[in-house]
């Protein structure tokens, strides 16, 4: 089931195109990254599926309703981390959660209390619910921004930078809540980071943008594939022997192969050989350590992406 | 509209606003000199209504009284009649600057401060209405405005009448005047202060510009200051009525303007 919709959505802001005619879906319970460098048009893209901006051109659906026509509905199915913590910083973290609580129709306070407490305690902010958001520390408040857009129990979270300002231990959790609400929950995840680690972790689909318009949609599996270009895969041995090299050279599928010590790097003419190259190795005698795909990181495949523009 | 939302968002603004001392300080202050100071420096320093400057104010203002008030001043000395023209007529338009300043101050931190602070982009992506957000908006500077202006006519009547009841025999206030005042032009000009600090807002990044643009909305107030000083006009119940109407009428004109500048794309591309 499709929870986020987009077709050919565009917006421009006198005469400068900022986002450009951008078309993808997003499965339910999927995490979506939004990659692109600074300026791309990220914002203005989850500005637009939150509801707050119009698009010049085309339209989007969240949970099925209209980003154009159904703002309200949208606005109330999405919680969304925006690019501040946009805290108000007189009033406390408890305050601040009451508020947006509220807001988004949580009236009730024997549901609303302990949803409240338990996001306070999962971000560890529970002994400060009464301190005031602005004397809490960069991190400290992007995890209550962060508990602010989840106070709802959203089916679809827009997390912009979600892991920036926080610790590694931190940062690690807000990971592990992200996969756990996605995968658990089946709760909807559009993702926009520079963090290409957590991208490369999290995320089902990325989308690269660059000038407001879409590079490319795929997983970050197939990114990397594309930009490794050949499949080569590197297999430990116990022993390298000639009848070994020739056992390799000879499998099916094998295109190229060079040794580095104990190490084959076998260039195959497409992952499913995989499996009789080790066989052929093995029926030669010799013993497989390891088998490892040769591929590029997301990190380079995005450069070469952005590089290739 | 819900209005449950608009009051949320009232209630969440006010709770800011109290904690804000730039915003609480010309609220507690001005009033304070108000009715605090000025009918105790009129009524206790001695000497204070004789004088060269407050013959000539006298000899502007008491020709333009209404008769009855005239033939009631007088059957008392010199002194006297000045006391009751400064306390019930010349600073009657003193408190008309209560709710300009009240609400001008308030919005400007409700308006241009929520865009200088960074947190109306999560306010704006919260299921509120543009009108629900609005209401509350204008709620949090009129109702404070209100509050103060009535705590503060409240307690410059009884100021007023505990320092000159022994003197005059009678109460001075309240009377028609300033009741009229109080209930029909203050809640005029909040919400003109209101208005006008919601266009301004729109047009500046920060709360102290928006609340320095709105101090002009004393100018007026000046105006009627002075023209009763040079006898132009007494402020009757008639001409309070009459200024109402005429402030209503601006209040509709800048808030037809208002919510036109109300709009989220328009925030949001002046907050970054």
């Amino acid at each position: 089931m499709e929870s986020i919709v987009a077709e050919g959505l565009t917006k421009r802001f006198n005469g400068f195109t900022a986002v450009d005619n951008l078309s993808f879906t997003v499965e339910q319970g999927d995490i979506f990254g939004l990659l692109g460098p600074n300026g791309a048009g990220k914002t203005t893209t989850i500005r637009m599926l939150a509801s707050l901006i119009q698009p010049t051109e085309g339209n989007a659906y969240v949970g099925g309703f209209s980003v154009k026509d159904d703002a309200l509905r949208v606005r109330e199915t999405i919680g969304i981390l925006t690019e501040n913590p946009s805290l108000y910083e007189r009033l406390s973290a408890l305050e601040n959660l009451e508020f947006f609580a509220k807001a988004y129709g949580v009236d009730e306070s024997q549901t609303r209390d302990p949803r409240i407490r338990e996001l306070l305690e999962f971000f560890d902010l529970w002994d400060r619910r009464g301190d005031r958001a602005g004397t809490f520390s960069k991190g400290m408040k992007q995890k209550l921004a962060i508990a602010r857009a989840l106070v709802h129990e959203p089916s679809t979270l827009y997390l912009d930078e979600p892991t920036s300002g926080l610790d590694p231990q931190s940062a690690k959790d807000i990971r592990d809540l992200m996969e756990r609400l996605s995968q658990r929950e089946g709760q909807t995840i559009l993702l926009s980071t520079h963090r290409l680690e957590d991208a490369e972790r999290l995320c089902d689909k990325v989308m690269i943008i660059n000038r407001g318009g879409a590079v490319s949609v795929a997983s970050p599996r197939e990114l990397q594939q594309r930009a490794t270009g050949a499949h080569v895969v590197k297999v430990g041995l116990r022993e390298v022997t000639r009848p070994l090299s020739e056992a390799a050279e000879s499998a099916e599928g094998v295109e190229s192969l060079a040794v580095d010590g104990g190490v084959f790097s076998v260039t195959l003419a497409n992952e499913g050989y995989t499996p009789g190259l080790v066989r052929s190795l093995v029926d030669a005698g010799g013993q497989v350590m390891y088998v490892v795909p040769l591929e590029a990181s997301l990190e380079e495949a995005y450069l070469k992406v952005i590089g290739g523009e | 509209m819900r209005w449950s939302k608009a009051l949320l968002v009232f209630r969440k603004d006010l709770s800011e606003v109290a904690r804000n001392w730039e915003v609480m300080a010309p609220m507690i202050i001005v009033p304070v000199i108000l009715t605090v100071l000025i009918p105790a420096m009129v009524t206790l320093v001695p000497d204070s209504m004789n004088g060269s400057n407050n013959g000539n104010l006298m000899d502007s203002m008491l020709p333009n009284l209404p008769e009855a008030v005239r033939e009631m001043l007088s059957s008392y000395p010199e002194g006297l009649q000045m006391t009751y023209i400064m306390l019930v007529f010349f600073f009657a338009p003193f408190f008309l600057i209560i709710p300009l300043m009240v609400s001008g101050v308030i919005a400007s931190d409700s308006f241009a401060g929520e865009k200088e602070r960074k947190t109306i982009e999560a306010l704006l992506a919260a299921p509120f209405t543009d009108s629900e957000l609005l209401m509350g908006k204008i709620l949090v500077g009129f109702a404070p405005a209100m509050g103060v202006t009535l705590l503060s006519f409240a307690l410059y009547t009884a100021m007023v009448d505990a320092l000159t009841f022994g003197r005059f025999g009678f109460l001075l206030l309240p009377n028609l005047t300033w009741i009229v005042m109080i209930l029909f032009l203050a809640p005029a000009a909040s919400l003109l202060g209101i208005g006008a600090t919601v266009i301004i807002s729109s047009r500046v990044k920060g709360f102290r510009e928006a609340q320095q643009l709105s101090a002009l909305l004393v100018v007026p107030v000046l105006v009627l200051l002075f023209g009763q000083a040079a006898g132009f006009l007494i402020m009757g119940p008639g001409t309070l009525l009459a200024l109402t109407v005429l402030v209503l009428v601006v209040d509709a004109a800048l808030f037809g303007v208002g919510v036109s500048l109300f709009n989220r794309e328009r925030i949001l591309s002046q907050s970054h």
